[in-house]
């Protein structure tokens, strides 16, 4: 792998370990310079005044959606923004993917580094490399930063232009769906006439995008324009991709399926066939260091002659880890064990303190035994389990590399594929479909390696190589096994003195570095993104510790749906409810009295408690609620779950949630964002858990790794808080206050506290 | 040589008569809406109609179906007994605006329509045993309302 590419993708490991947000400034997209002059190819007659979007002549809007759709809507949100900045007429508004370049980087997933200082420092990394990245939930507010004020400058020069052309005072014209208008004289015209000469002109250096009184399309829930194809069953995903050229199967496109070794972690040493050679169904046979590919003319019969491979693993590598083993070193670490002979399958951890105010060791030492309170959690490693299934087609040909692949950075696919294939990157050319579910698995490269490794051997043939699911549940980038303990003093007069958070875990961001690119595994800065959600909390202490201690794991981890968030919030918002029932108070009344200098938090908490009727009387026995709050991603969601348990079985009947975003731009989008991460948070805890044995993952697919149903999904109702405050993320906060809401409302229940999840009555 | 009809035209397939539905349609035929989700009968993502019965194609050898009509996404609303109540789900699917990435939703719609087109006025119970697929999305709570209403609309007879 070229130097460069090891440097570059350093750089944006060290950005990602940080992991908290900070949103784009106003002039964002000028930050680019050079970068912002760019201008995508255009048909016969048709603009482009920006990076971002192209007028065709029959005044139809072109929006170049450089973000990747994994479901979350990105696609068609970034085309509302600029189809409001520009007045556009939302049935004449289409959305493309655009190609990769430095102007569409999104400067602020890099730019919000781990420690403040270096914020500034990685902005400019950000503008440097220009990597164009999905994730932590900041494409909106990058594209509020960046594609709102480029539109609002277009508007202004589109206007402008049809001034100069009527010779009429610019203030005179307004744009109503898509067409200038001079009210006095009853002129008017599709913005699109005026595109040549608007292109003529100098974009504005500080645009005034539209004050959100005045929006027409934001705030509401236009069609989404991803919506029409995917229920005709025409989106094409991953896995849909037939290059142009192969419509036969004969002479076209080739497949392969992969199987890795049984281990998580090991080489493979040998395969063997059965009488010694593959049937003759496989074309090729092509080994990776811990898997073998197998390309045959349907995936099908590639699968199915893998199926009587033998993969002999080992290696000085080799695992044998199991989850039993590991979650006794981890209630070691949390004992304060360092010793590294103790502790065989982590290594001497790594502690920090992430945060603390006021003294902690002081309200620990003073308070007396019954004065304290301390309860143990732990979660489990968990599978993300996209409903499309990893794949990558890739086809190498006379010195030009394509690339299908559903990802969530085209820019770091080019590099690697350059990188793997000996070419400029100019040469590569990556084309990203719609993506069957994301939620952080398809950051990973592992796959996009193995089918450019297949398209090595195959003439310039393209090769579909697809994972099955088997594949992909034992051989994920688990969200990680992490442990806490969790602990309270109470002070004289029975209120909460000292809140102290401490776990144990991996740093997923050196995980997901270490396999972009091995060179990379090294010493990393403090991974915030294990504290997220623990050492900021909207409730107030006079005494606050977070401490993480850093352990290495043998088991591959990787960012899933709302990262550190998703378990903390379980662990602290669980907590949170101990102590009330312990103190006996009311667990919404205490949060309410912590959060008397968050008022963000406490509006949203009263606005769920409300909706939900929090002290109307549940329908009978066996029911319970249970009430959770957690601020990720810059946004905040408190939820309200019932729950009916009948015998020992937990029924979910209803979530209401409340959320504050700072402002809904697509209200219809923010509900159902909330509910399906809802639902994945309850999944969670209802359902999952990866399990090692002997080095391997016991689970194999949906009968094991189940999903919840339409029949378990429970009853959705969602607030929104309008609150006027800076644009949170939407895509993952609806995780994290799941599974405890949950968990309380069992308590609330049956009187069973559940600290581990998978939650199990029994 | 397995023949048999997708979405109204005859096909002549020559696969390996226990090649899996799924893989023909998709590999042999060119029909990708059709999606693999298990490849175990556990997700529905690769429901298709066989003589009208919502099937798993992914465990159905393509040796079961001959001589039988198949309808997949692609010609669920455009041809057969089905399509008039095709058409109206997928008119209250995007009107309730379901899909978040759309993978699980053509295995989904295609169960819609079959329960639909036996049983015109299915309880809460019955939509809820007839659809045991799975979507990781979770775009249930926007399903229901699409389900409702599509019970409406084939009531009232309009696609
Ligand atoms: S792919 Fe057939 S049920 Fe999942
Ligand atoms: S919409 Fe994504 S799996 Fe259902």
């Amino acid at each position: 792998m070229a130097r460069s590419l090891t440097r570059r993708l350093f750089l944006v490991g060290s950005a990602l370990v940080g992991g908290a947000l900070v949103v784009g400034g106003g002039l964002a997209w000028r930050r680019l310079d050079g970068a912002a002059r760019h201008r995508p190819a255009t048909g016969p007659g048709e603009t482009a005044l920006t990076p971002w979007f192209k007028l065709t002549p029959d005044n139809r809007l072109v929006v170049f959606v450089p973000r990747q759709d994994m479901g979350q809507g990105i696609l068609s949100m970034l085309a509302q923004i600029v189809a409001e900045e520009l007045d556009f007429d939302w049935a004449r508004v289409t959305a493309e993917q655009a190609g990769i370049h430095p102007a569409y980087a999104n400067t602020i997933v890099l730019a919000d580094g781990s420690p403040p200082a270096l914020r500034g420092m990685m902005e400019n990394v950000a503008k440097l490399i220009g990597v164009q990245m999905t994730g932590g939930s900041t494409s909106v507010r990058d594209a509020w930063g960046a594609m709102r004020h480029a539109a609002a400058a277009a508007r202004a020069v589109l206007v402008e232009a049809a001034a100069a052309r009527w010779q009429l005072p610019a203030s005179d014209l307004a744009i109503e769906r898509g067409i200038v208008r001079h009210a006095a004289s009853g002129r008017a015209a599709p913005l699109a006439e005026f595109a040549t000469d608007a292109a003529a002109r100098a974009l504005p250096g500080s645009p005034t995008p539209k004050p959100p009184a005045a929006w027409r399309l934001l705030g509401t829930s236009p069609l989404r324009l991803d919506i029409p194809d995917k229920v005709r069953g025409v989106a094409r995903f991953g896995i849909d991709v037939r290059p142009q050229d192969t419509t036969d199967t004969t002479g076209g496109l080739l497949y392969a399926a992969v199987r890795h070794i049984p281990l998580v972690r090991g080489e493979l040493q040998d395969v063997r066939w059965p009488g010694g050679k593959p049937p003759p169904a496989v074309l090729h046979e092509v080994r990776g260091r811990d898997w073998l590919a197998v390309i045959a003319k349907s995936w099908w019969e590639a699968e199915r002659a893998l199926g009587q491979a033998e993969l002999v693993a080992g290696g000085a590598s080799a695992t044998t880890v199991s989850s039993a083993r590991l979650r006794a070193q981890y209630r070691a670490v949390l004992d304060g064990e360092d010793d590294p002979k103790k502790l065989p399958d982590l290594g001497r951890p790594i502690r920090r303190v992430f945060n603390a105010y006021g003294d902690p060791d002081r309200a620990l030492a003073a308070a007396a035994e019954k004065a304290r309170f301390s309860a143990d959690y732990a979660v489990p490693f968990l599978a993300h389990v996209p409903m499309e299934p990893l794949n990558c087609t890739a086809r190498i040909r006379e010195g030009k590399v394509d690339v299908w692949v559903g990802n969530q950075a085209p820019t770091i696919v080019q590099w690697l594929a350059a990188g793997v294939c000996d070419v400029p990157a100019e040469a590569v050319t990556v084309h990203t479909p719609w993506l069957g579910g994301g939620f952080g698995r398809r950051f990973d490269l592992e796959v996009i390696r193995q089918a450019l490794a297949c398209a090595k051997v195959t003439d310039g043939r393209p090769v579909q190589l697809i994972w099955s699911r088997r594949e992909d549940i034992q051989h994920d980038a688990y969200r990680p096994m992490v442990a806490a303990r969790m602990t309270a003093t109470f002070d004289a007069a029975g209120q909460i003195a000292l809140w102290q958070h401490e776990m144990v875990g991996p740093s997923v961001s050196k995980s997901v570095m270490g396999r972009m690119n091995p060179m990379l595994a090294g010493d990393y800065p403090p991974d915030v993104t294990n504290a997220e959600g623990a050492m900021h909390l909207p409730y107030r202490f006079a005494h606050f510790r977070c401490r993480h201690a850093q352990v290495d794991l043998p088991v591959p981890t990787g960012y899933w749906r709302s990262v550190g968030n998703g378990y903390n919030a379980f662990f602290v918002e669980t907590f949170i409810d101990e102590l009330a029932q312990a103190m006996k108070r009311d667990p919404y009344l205490l949060r309410r009295e912590l959060l008397a200098e968050a008022p963000r938090h406490r509006a949203v908490l009263e606005a769920a408690v409300s909706a939900a009727r929090w002290n109307a009387p549940l329908p009978g026995m066996g029911w319970g609620r249970g009430l959770a709050l957690a601020e990720s991603f810059k946004s905040i969601v408190a939820m309200v779950v019932d729950v009916e348990v009948i015998d020992q079985k937990v029924h979910v009947r209803r979530v209401v949630s409340a959320v504050d975003c700072g402002r809904a731009l697509d209200p219809g989008n923010v509900r159902a964002q909330i509910a399906g991460g809802a639902i994945m948070g309850l999944t969670a805890a209802l359902k999952d858990a990866i399990t090692l044995e002997e080095g391997r993952v016991v689970q194999s697919n949906l009968h094991d790794y189940p999903l919840m149903t339409l029949a378990e999904c429970p009853h959705f109702e969602t607030v929104i808080v309008n609150s006027g405050a800076a644009l949170g993320g939407v895509g993952e906060i609806g995780v994290p206050p799941a599974a405890p809401a949950l968990g309380n409302a069992i308590f609330a229940a049956t009187g069973k506290r559940l600290r581990e999840m998978p939650f199990r009555l029994t | 040589m397995t023949r048999f009809t997708v979405n109204g035209r005859p096909a002549d397939v020559d696969a390996p008569p226990d090649k899996p539905l799924l893989w023909v349609l998709r590999e042999d035929l060119g029909l990708v809406g059709t999606k693999y989700g298990c490849g175990i009968a556990a997700c529905g993502a690769c429901t298709v109609l066989v003589d009208g019965q919502a099937v798993r194609s992914c465990v159905t050898p393509v040796s079961e179906v001959a001589g039988k009509r198949v309808s997949t996404i692609e010609g669920l609303a455009e041809e057969g007994p089905q399509a008039a109540v095709a058409q109206a789900v997928q008119r209250a699917w995007i009107e309730a605006q379901v899909p978040q990435c759309g993978y699980c939703q053509p295995g989904f719609i295609t169960a819609a329509t079959a329960l639909l087109a036996q049983n015109r006025a299915p309880t809460e119970a019955e939509i809820e045993a007839a659809l045991t697929n799975l979507c990781r999305c979770g775009t249930y709570p926007a399903m229901r309302v699409a389900l409702r209403r599509a019970v409406e609309l084939t009531q009232k007879g309009q696609g």
